[in-house]
């Protein structure tokens, strides 16, 4: 979310409906089922998107429609149609700083020097839930960057995966809106992109490393190939699962790291009460999933 | 200790005569502000904040602020103490005049970085016992408030050594404390606790300044040193932190505080979803902005 949009949102939350007791139940309602949790720094955005919903089906109160999400027939639809409202724009060129910022700056520094990786020099990143491939666009010009320079011979290599036919096309095709390179200069845009008359088409250097491929992340048997991962990432797909689903999920997230690999989810979201075999870590501006190497004690992670 | 360090501590604490005095405000405002709530002398506060004009003018600046937004105007002392409740004034009183010591130190850490930390961790402390159900919660606010003012002795005493400190830190991403150590030869940690016994504060806060990054197992307060070290970490992790990137990786589950904390409130501590108290505390963020905009408007500083 840029700040211009952010700004604009925040005039249109009243302050009646940030003061509304029932954003409260809604909130924690949405923390129940996804898993995503907004902090009071984000009720206006809460308060914004439930109304966007709500005048889609003519619900006037949120203790209304606090009753459409909970007790009415089509609750699940409704749940789902206001879960893409509130993940709705986050897939831009660099979005989510703190946790590229981490990666580039905590994570692949560390897992460059390891032992174990010199013979092969290569990272390997699975985005799960990849989208129109923003994201694993944004992790191929990170590599390109900042690793390469200074780690001669090594490659990345991302496997991006999605349920819909539709997002991988796109993803293939890499034609991007000037909104969703907003973030990048200049100097960024010509040194990876080509324009297109009002479009920007990614260059083959960043194409290269990625391998998009349908996946559903329901199907028990192909998740199990998905193996020998550095870097996991899946951002808002779990909060549509129910918690069986979610914890299956995850723990094949965990069987496809490496050990001392990690997994970063949306913004927003927690694994909390889904699954404990993570370990939460801690990442200036941002939070992420540790899966600990045999033997590491607590606290190892200095 | 090697010959160095032990010439340069004595040398600092000769030089320490020239620290800054406790503002006589706090301590007899202090007094009153910590009254059990029986014996809560609302006159009397009000009367105190009213002979200090820039702290009655702060108070009511903060009252009438966006953070508390209100029908009416608040006008008089007296309104702002009824309408903050005497929580929020005492966190007011202590937020404003505890910078006054150090206005007009150029060097070294900005003020308004460093009240954010500050204020930040103040108010996270006060946040973290209340979910942990530690005892004794308002404590922890005014624990949490003064624990790195070691890092504005430094700045005053050794600014040159100090800022020398900060950009190290910053060039190398990593922990102030760690820079501290090799430059200085001690942290602000030790000189916040020379302070600290110059000025008299209760002994737990005392030694809460200077352990609050590495507690020990023998502090008279051990809960009160986790929760701060836990909070300091917190708001360095969220943005309201000394004002630099720390390159570092965080398991907080696994640091020696948390586990303290744990086995002493095993229940609450287990029923906290972390990461979901990490979102919660970013809107502190705009409540601390607002307090240090206060302290700090029209560049002046504290008076």
């Amino acid at each position: 979310m840029s700040t211009n949009s952010t700004a604009i949102l925040n005039r249109t939350a009243t302050d009646a409906d940030l003061a509304d007791p029932a954003l409260v139940k809604l909130r924690d309602l949405i923390y129940r089922i996804s898993g995503i949790f907004h902090a009071e720094n984000k009720f206006y955005l809460l308060a914004l998107r439930s109304r966007r919903r709500m005048q889609i089906i003519g619900s006037n109160a949120f203790t209304d429609y606090f009753d459409q999400l909970t007790t009415r027939a089509n609750r699940d639809v409704e749940m789902r149609n206001l879960l893409n409202e509130i993940t709705i724009g986050e897939t831009y060129f660099f979005s989510g700083q703190p946790t590229i910022d981490a990666v580039s700056k905590i994570i692949l520094p560390k897992i460059v020097p390891l032992p174990g990786k010199q013979a092969v020099k290569k990272v390997r990143v699975w985005s799960a839930g990849c989208s129109t491939g923003e994201e694993s666009y944004t992790l191929s010009i990170l590599f390109l960057e900042q690793i390469a320079p200074k780690f001669k011979y090594w490659k990345i290599e991302i496997v991006a995966t999605d349920l819909s036919d539709d997002s991988l096309v796109k993803c293939r095709e890499g034609l991007y809106p000037e909104y969703s390179v907003r973030n990048l200069s200049p100097q960024m845009r010509e040194k990876y992109f080509k324009q297109e008359g009002p479009l920007y088409r990614i260059k083959d250097v960043v194409r290269a490393p990625i391998k998009f491929d349908r996946l559903n992340l329901q199907d028990q048997t192909k998740m199990l190939f998905m193996k020998g991962f550095d870097l996991v990432f899946c951002a808002n797909v779990l909060i549509y699962f129910d918690s069986a689903a979610k914890k299956r999920t995850v723990e094949h997230f965990y069987n496809g790291l490496v050990p001392g690999g990690h997994f970063f989810l949306g913004e927003c979201e927690t694994l909390f009460g889904i699954y404990d075999q993570f370990r939460l870590v801690h990442f200036p501006g941002s939070t992420g999933y540790h899966k600990p190497v045999p033997g590491e004690d607590a606290g190892g992670k200095k | 200790m090697n010959p160095e360090t032990s010439k340069m501590q004595q040398r600092r604490v000769s030089e320490l005569r020239s620290l800054p005095v406790l503002p006589s405000i706090l301590q007899s405002l202090g007094t009153c502000l910590s009254a059990s709530p029986g014996d809560m002398n609302i006159d009397r506060i009000v009367e105190l904040i009213s002979y200090d004009k820039s702290l009655a003018a702060q108070c009511l600046r903060v009252a009438n602020s966006a953070m508390f937004t209100r029908r009416a105007e608040v006008e008089s002392v007296r309104q702002a103490v009824l309408a903050l409740g005497v929580q929020r004034i005492r966190d007011i009183v202590y937020s404003c005049s505890l910078p006054k010591p150090f206005a007009g130190s150029e060097q070294g850490m900005a003020q308004s970085t460093f009240w954010r930390h500050a204020l930040g961790t103040a108010l996270v402390s006060e946040n973290l016992a209340h979910r942990l159900k530690v005892a004794d919660i308002e404590k922890l606010y005014l624990a949490g408030l003064p624990c790195d003012i070691g890092i504005l002795v430094n700045s005053l005493l050794y600014p040159e050594d100090f800022q020398r400190v900060l950009e190290q830190a910053q060039a190398s991403e990593t922990p102030l404390c760690e820079v501290e150590q090799q430059v200085l030869g001690f942290t602000h940690c030790e000189s916040g606790r020379i302070l600290a016994d110059i000025w008299k504060l209760p002994p737990d806060i005392s030694e809460t300044i200077e352990f609050h990054h590495h507690p020990s197992g023998e502090l008279a307060d051990v809960e009160m040193t986790c929760v701060v070290y836990l909070a300091d970490l917190l708001c360095r992790l969220r943005g309201l932190g000394y004002g630099y990137y720390e390159a570092r990786e965080f398991d907080l589950a696994a640091e020696i505080p948390w586990q303290v904390l744990k086995k002493k409130h095993p229940d609450t501590a287990a029923g906290l979803d972390l990461a979901r108290f990490t979102f919660e505390l970013d809107q502190y963020g705009v409540e601390v902005q607002t307090m240090v905009d206060s302290i700090f408007s029209n560049g002046s500083g504290p008076h």
